[in-house]
This record gives structure tokens, sequence and C-alpha cells, in this order.
């Protein structure tokens, strides 16, 4: 079996005496999008910070590509490309569209045309709003955004911290359009609440419950099936 | 400002100045243009970068003593000691970055007062040898061809211009990606790490550079005044800065050179009239704090008339 492009092995991690991941354990393959589900508090967001160096793992590792990552600091292990795409949406509102384009382009080495015509294509409608300031996009064009600027430098894996929280419904649609659209292509870690929308585009699901991954679901008749993501909540 | 004047700032910039003439002793006028200067090089790291500094007076201080001591010790060539005083600012800058720079808020502040601290305790006691300690030392510089600066005129002709280049080069890098890059680790740091940067040495480069530019200002003000003291490189003197870059309004070059100008009237005309002034002004930084916290410039810019038309802006 071939190594998997990221693997998290047994890890713990805390908040100074605070213990929130306890023995950690997934992996993702190649092209694949898994999912982590879990209801608030169960440490997601917390692992895909400590994934991005965020914070150091007080025991396991995490592996990308078979390279331990422990120790190595957030933006090198962006430049390894790991891109993290935040919960809160905050783009850097005071800069316009481009700019912030821009701000992910240059440290990639990517070209600025190429990196704004990926941003077109994945969202046209973001075209007209290229010159304009990052802070008066809503939330929905935000995280199109945020996403669009992750991708800048042929990333190899996006982990992306809940797309659709506090979304309406036809924006959540455009995002799992583009994150759809992007499997096979690109390895995704996504922290995700919306179950439906999980059960239908995964490769895997992690259920995490106080800290631990309390359950893999790792084919798609497990995932498909009745209440199997509900259920373990 | 609309586009279209900001296209001539420059222009206007020098208009400006040129109209403190009437007002103002060419000796004077030449200090409010350095003054401002100087105020652009704190702005760097405060208005863009973030960072509050209680120690920036150390960098002009390094600059000021650099070019008088290589006057006085190397050549009395003006433009080869404004180049050593730069690069003597700009060195004790690079030295002290790592160090600086890896703090933020009140330690920020703090460690550059203690370094502004060290600074003054060296030109004053430790090496008074070399600096005149108490007293200072006094700068004499040739003439370079037609250029004489101990002519008032000329010395505000070519400050104006030293301004107007400082002006130039600071429009440049703060609207470079390097520029971006400091307003936004002014407003987040930690994202802009997650995009691959390593913002230490953006802010380590941002950090000499600052130093260097208040050391060109320190420099101009040896030419102007033909010696330098260690109240050129005094602690208590920081508050002039801070307080410029605030009146006038941080995080802009516009800002800093209303600050700097608006600073140097209020210092200079108000002890005439008012022998307590600094009270005055401290009245006035609360009424900023509480009621204008953009400055002077901020509260200009956001009136309509001044505001630039963007088609396509929010959505």
């Amino acid at each position: 079996m071939s190594e998997p492009l990221l693997t998290v092995d047994a890890v713990d991690a805390a908040y100074g005496s605070a213990s929130v991941l306890h023995q950690v354990s997934l992996r993702v393959d190649s092209g694949e999008m898994v999912f982590i589900a879990g209801r608030n508090g169960a440490g997601k967001t917390t692992l895909l910070k400590t994934i991005a160096g965020f914070m150091v793992p007080a025991a396991g590792a995490v592996r990308l590509e078979g390279r331990d990552l422990r120790g190595i600091r957030p933006e090198n292990v962006a430049r390894l490309g790991v891109r993290y795409v935040f919960q809160d949406k905050r783009v850097f509102s005071k800069l316009t569209v481009r700019e912030n384009l821009e701000l992910a382009a240059h440290p990639s080495g990517e070209r600025m045309p190429d990196v704004v015509a990926r941003m077109v294509s994945i969202y046209p409608a973001m075209e007209k709003f290229l010159d304009s300031k990052a802070g008066g996009l809503s939330g929905g064009q935000r995280q199109i955004l945020l996403i669009g600027r992750a991708l800048t430098g042929n990333p190899k894996i996006l982990l992306v911290d809940e797309p659709t929280e506090g979304l309406a419904a036809g924006v959540i649609d455009d995002i799992f359009r583009l994150l759809s659209e992007m499997k096979g292509r690109l390895s995704m870690l996504i922290v995700e609440q919306n179950l439906p929308v999980a059960a239908r585009l995964a490769d895997r699901v992690y259920v995490m419950k106080e800290g631990k991954i309390f359950q893999e679901l790792a084919t798609r008749a497990e995932i498909e099936a009745p209440g199997a993501l509900e259920r373990n909540l | 400002m609309t586009e279209r004047l900001r296209r001539i700032d420059i222009l206007l910039i020098a208009g400006a100045f040129l109209l403190l003439l009437p007002l103002l002793k060419f000796q004077r006028a030449t200090d409010y243009i350095i003054f401002c200067v100087f105020v652009l090089s704190f702005d760097l790291i405060y208005g863009y970068m973030g960072r509050l500094s209680f120690g920036h007076m150390l960098f002009l201080g390094a600059g000021a003593y650099g070019a008088t001591l290589f006057a006085d010790r190397v050549s009395p060539n003006p433009f080869l000691s404004l180049l050593f005083a730069i690069a003597a600012a700009a060195a004790v800058g690079a030295l002290l970055g790592p160090v600086a720079v890896r703090a933020t808020g009140a330690a920020f502040a703090l460690i550059n007062l203690a370094f502004n601290q060290v600074g003054h305790f060296l030109v004053l006691i430790a090496f008074a040898r070399f600096t005149g300690g108490e007293d200072g030392m006094a700068a004499v510089f040739s003439k370079v061809g037609f250029l004489d600066f101990q002519d008032k005129r000329v010395l505000f002709g070519f400050c104006l211009a030293c301004l107007l280049l400082t002006c130039w080069g600071m429009k440049r890098l703060t609207t470079s990606p390097f520029g971006i890059l400091l307003r936004m680790i002014k407003e987040n740091e930690t994202r802009v790490k997650f995009l691959g940067y390593d913002t230490f040495r953006y802010k380590w480069a941002a950090y000499t550079l600052s130093a260097g530019v208040a050391g060109f200002s320190g420099a101009l003000s040896i030419l102007n005044y033909g010696y330098v003291t260690p109240s050129f490189i005094d602690t208590n003197r920081n508050v002039e800065v801070i307080f410029a870059s605030l009146i006038g309004g941080a995080g802009s070059i516009y800002g800093s050179l209303v600050g700097g100008v608006v600073f140097m009237a209020i210092s200079n005309y108000l002890p005439t009239y008012i022998p307590r002034w600094e009270m005055f002004l401290g009245f006035g930084l609360l009424l900023l704090v509480f009621r204008f916290r953009t400055g002077i410039w901020g509260a200009l810019s956001a009136l309509e008339v001044f505001r630039p038309r963007r088609e396509g802006e929010g959505g």
C-alpha cells in the first residue's frame, strides 16, 4: 500500500493544561475528499490547526508524504502545500479582491494572471469584484475568495474549516459545486456539520467526539447507510 | 483624495511647503520638512505595520551622530555624511530588529524605549570622548560644487527635494506587494503566515528601512543646525513623533505630513502664548483619540468630496 498524502498518527494536543485531542489518527490519500464530522467542541478545528502547524502536538506525529511536520512553522507548512481555509471567512477586508489574490500568489511564485484566471473560472461572478474591497463581499463570496486564494501555487491539500457555516442555501450549493469539481484532483480535509452534503461527497468520514476519533466510515456504503452519520454524533 | 489629485500629489506637497515660506524663516521651514521625514519613517512601522515604538529617537540620533562624526573624522562632504548616517541608522535597526520585531504591543514599545535609553547613555556617558557628551559637537560641511548648505535657501530646497523623494519612495513602497503585506501583518499576522510568508523577515526589513529613513532625517537636522547634542537621541522626545502621527493620521503619507506640520506649528507657536502648552496638546490628543481616531487626514478623507469613486465597489 502506498504512503498516504497526509497521515495523522496518534496525535495529542492541548491548550495549556487543557487537553483537547487524544490519540487522534486519520489519513488522507491523494485526491481524496475526507470529511470530519462532530459536535461543537469535539476538537475538529484544533485538529486542523495542529496539522497546519499552528499548534505543536504534545504526542504523535503529522506527516505529509512521509515527512514529519512536527516543529515546522505554519508559514513553512503552507509552503509545503498545506493550505488552511479558516472558519470565520475573514478575508483581508481593506484590500481589493485582486490584492488578496496577489498576496497569496507572491510566496507561491504563481503568476498573477493565472491566479486571477483560475479565480474567475471557478466563480465567474468574481470578475466584476476584482478591484473592489474584499470587505464589501458577501459571506459566500468571501468563502469562495478564500478557497480561490488557497488554491494558488498548486497546493497538495486543502484544510477547510466549516465552509458553509452561516451561509444561505444557494451559496452553500455554489461552494460544494466548487469543492466537488476539485474532487479527485486535489486532496481535501473538510470539517463540516452539514451531514447530507458530507454524505453525498465524502470518500471517507471521521466522526469526532470529545477529542477522539469515534468512528471511521471508510466506504461509500458505510457513509450512505441510512442514519450512519447522524447516529454517531 | 481623488485619483486625479493623487497623480500630482508630489507637486501638491512641494507647493504646500513653499506656501510656508512667507510665514516662516528658511531655517524654521526646513525644520518642519525634516520633522515630516522623521514622521514618515515612524509611520512605516506604526501606521503600516501596526507596531507602536517608544524608541524611534534612537535612529534619528544614530543618523545625527553618524553624520556629525563622519564629517568630523572622515570627510566634510555633506552627501557622504548623509549616506553614512543612513547606513549607520539602518545598521542599528538591522542589529536590533531581530529582537524588537519578535514582540508586539506594549513589549515592542518598551523594548524600543530600552534600546533608546541605552543609546542615550552611550552618547552621553560611555562614548562621551567621541560624542562630546552633554555638550555635543559641531559639524562643519564643505561646499559641493555650487551647493553650499550654509545658505539656508539652498538647504531648504535640498531638504524639500529630500522630503519629496522620501514621499515618492514611501508611496512606491506602501503600494507594492511588500507594503500590502505590512498592512496585512497589522490586520492579522497569523493569516499572513498561513499564506506561506515568513513575516519575521518582512517586519525586520521594514524596521531596518524605517531606521534608515529616521537616520536620514537626523542627518538632515545636522545639516540644518550644524551641531549635535544628546537631545537628538533623548527618549523624552519620542512623544513628539507619536503625537504628530496621531494628529495627522497613522498609515497615510499625507497624514504624516499634516501631522508633522501641525505638531511643529503647535510646538513652535503655542509656547509663545501659553506657558504650559503641553497640557493643551494633551487635551488635543485626548480629543483625537476619542473623537477623531483617524487623525486630521483620516477625517478629511472621510468627507465625500475627497473620496475616490470606484465602480463595482461593494457588492
